[in-house]
């Protein structure tokens, strides 16, 4: 089953930045990790990805530097900066907030949990 | 839509949606090792023009190209640039009024000089503003050369009134930010590269020795210390940031040490500091000058001309104090003005220096950093030595940024245009860490404590 797209676009920064919280990437490597992660359910496009970035580092919630990948081609890698990780922290609160508030009201509303 | 059906065409396309020019240089790339990745991908896994694929599975590139068209546009630094601009037209002016009726006692006072120089000056700044400051940091050891090469033919060919050459003490002034870049050149070159890199402020230093120009050599040692530290806090030679910082603070106590060795009995260092700091033992000789000034400050006020009496001397202001339209033409600022246009003065400056300073320490690449430090560094230091010789410890010659001098103003409205170069191309600078090891992952251990 294919996701609607709206749904993944507006948490895709996010999700970039849940990516680069326990290691620096480069943009092939995060698009081939969210598929891992995502059992194959998140197919993250080039273009969408590479000016997501690029924002991101403009608002200095990550940065970039050059440096060789282990197969020996230079590559730009991102790090999560020290802001980039306490936004990072309130959008999961957020999200998870949204989350359970949409489980919830799919499963029939609290009021009616216990009916 | 028109189709791209190979890499090379698809990034042409991306390329023209992106206006500022320097960027394309940081975003092409990327995008060209990303699709390369893919095509190699399709490839591996046996599928027909794999780099075709590659190319759709990219997206469209004006969409593409447009969105870092709109994320990638040059900083521009207005404020900063108006700021460096009015302090000069207000040093100029300031020249200008105060030491115009003087010509003829000072052959170098000229109204035309400085306000060509001033018109100059903002040339040169807007010159190094557009500059790309990133290819200084790719041929900084050639510009190092030539600045050894162009320093050693000023020390040949300038006129040396009372042995000072003075083309060469001009070059000086750009001795920081020639070392930044040396120093930049040898990352990643291990305790042959930090060697090199301290061995680099040897020809420097020696060449403010012959000039000679105490000022520019002290600048020189402290901003190099300072980069070197801070080098080697972020590991640059990869030996370790520990080693790195011992190893430059070892240099720097020898270096010291050395120095207060052969120039502490020396009769000139002597000389110079006991009339700085004693001029009432020696007034009309090696004490005049900061004797004079004393004099004049204690005759200043707060807000208009100071009184002049025979007490200070017998003949005028302008035939009393010496380089009253130079080194000590914030004195002259003091007596003719008041104390209140020289803070008005000395704040303006302290602004336009903390500000550039603030904009430094944010910078994001480490040699914008750098060479944004060693100007900001170059221009306090020059500052400083300055107002400390205006208010009665004449002890390092050097002149006021901005405010005092042509050809130093024209150098420093450059060396400051270079600091808002590096700010300008901030949405794009990035740090070159090929070489480096490669950042571990990080793990977090969450260690909980339950009661039973």
């Amino acid at each position: 089953m294919e996701l609607e797209k709206s749904l993944v676009s507006g948490s895709m920064a996010l999700l970039v930045m849940k990516l680069l919280e326990d290691r620096d990437m480069y943009g092939y490597q995060m698009i081939e990790e969210l598929k891992k992660r995502s059992d194959d359910t998140f197919h993250l496009k080039a273009g969408s990805l590479y000016p997501l970035l690029h924002g991101l580092e403009e608002k200095d919630y990550v940065s970039a530097y050059e440096q060789e990948a282990t197969a020996g081609k230079p590559r730009r890698y991102y790090h999560l900066t020290g802001l980039g990780h306490k936004v990072l922290h309130e959008k999961e609160a957020s999200w998870n907030l949204y989350a359970r508030a949409v489980k919830q009201v799919l499963g029939g509303g609290a009021c009616c949990a216990g009916a | 839509m028109q189709e791209h059906k190979t890499i090379e065409s698809y990034l042409e396309m991306v390329s023209e949606q992106i206006r500022w020019k320097r960027a394309r240089s940081v975003v092409v790339p990327e995008l060209k090792r990303h699709l390369e990745d893919q095509r190699d991908a399709f490839a591996a896994e046996g599928r027909q023009n794999a780099e075709e694929l590659a190319v759709e599975e990219m997206g469209d590139p004006v969409t593409v190209g447009t969105e870092l068209d709109a994320i990638h546009r040059p900083r521009p630094q207005w404020g900063l640039l108006a700021l460096t601009m009015l302090l000069a037209l207000c040093g100029a002016l300031l020249q200008i009024w105060l030491t115009a009726p003087w010509s003829y006692c000072y052959k170098d006072v000229d109204p035309f000089r400085t306000l060509t120089a001033f018109v100059l000056g903002c040339g040169v700044l807007l010159l190094c503003y557009f500059l790309d400051y990133t290819w200084l940091g790719r041929h900084g050891r050639a510009i190092y050369l030539c600045a050894v090469a162009a320093s050693l033919l000023a020390l040949l060919v300038s006129p040396r009134p009372q042995s000072f050459s003075f083309y060469a003490a001009y070059l000086t002034l750009c001795y920081p930010v020639v070392y930044a870049l040396w120093l930049y050149t040898y990352r990643r070159s291990g305790w042959t590269g930090l060697l090199l890199a301290i061995a680099g402020g040897i020809p420097l230093a020696a060449i403010c020795m012959l000039v000679p120009r105490t000022s520019s050599l002290l600048t020189l040692m402290f901003t190099g210390f300072v980069l070197l530290m801070a080098a080697g806090w972020k590991d640059w030679f990869g030996i370790g940031r520990r080693k790195t910082m011992v190893f430059v603070l070892l240099c720097g106590a020898v270096l010291v040490f050395s120095a207060l060795l052969l120039l502490w009995p020396s009769l000139f260092a002597n000389r110079r500091l006991a009339a700085a700091l004693h001029p009432e033992l020696d007034p009309t000789g090696a004490g005049y000058q900061a004797n004079i000034i004393r004099k004049v400050l204690d005759a200043s006020q707060w807000l208009g001309q100071g009184t002049w009496s025979t007490d200070v001397s017998a003949h005028p202001f302008e035939m009393t104090v010496p380089s009253c339209s130079s080194d000590a033409f914030l004195t002259t600022i003091i007596y003719k003005l008041g104390w209140a246009p020289f803070l008005a003065v000395v704040l303006a400056f302290a602004l336009l220096a903390a500000w550039l300073l603030r904009r430094c320490l944010k910078h994001k690449s480490q040699l914008g950093s750098v060479v944004s430090l060693a100007v900001v560094m170059a221009l306090c230091a020059q500052a400083l030595y300055n107002m400390v010789w205006n208010l009665g410890y004449p002890l390092f010659a050097a002149e006021f940024p901005l405010i005092v001098g042509n050809t130093n103003t024209i150098i420093n409205m450059g060396l400051i245009g270079l600091a808002l170069s590096v700010f300008r191309g901030e949405s794009i600078a990035r740090d070159d860490r090929r070489g480096e090891p490669l950042p571990q992952p990080r793990y977090r251990i969450k260690i909980s404590i339950q009661k039973y």
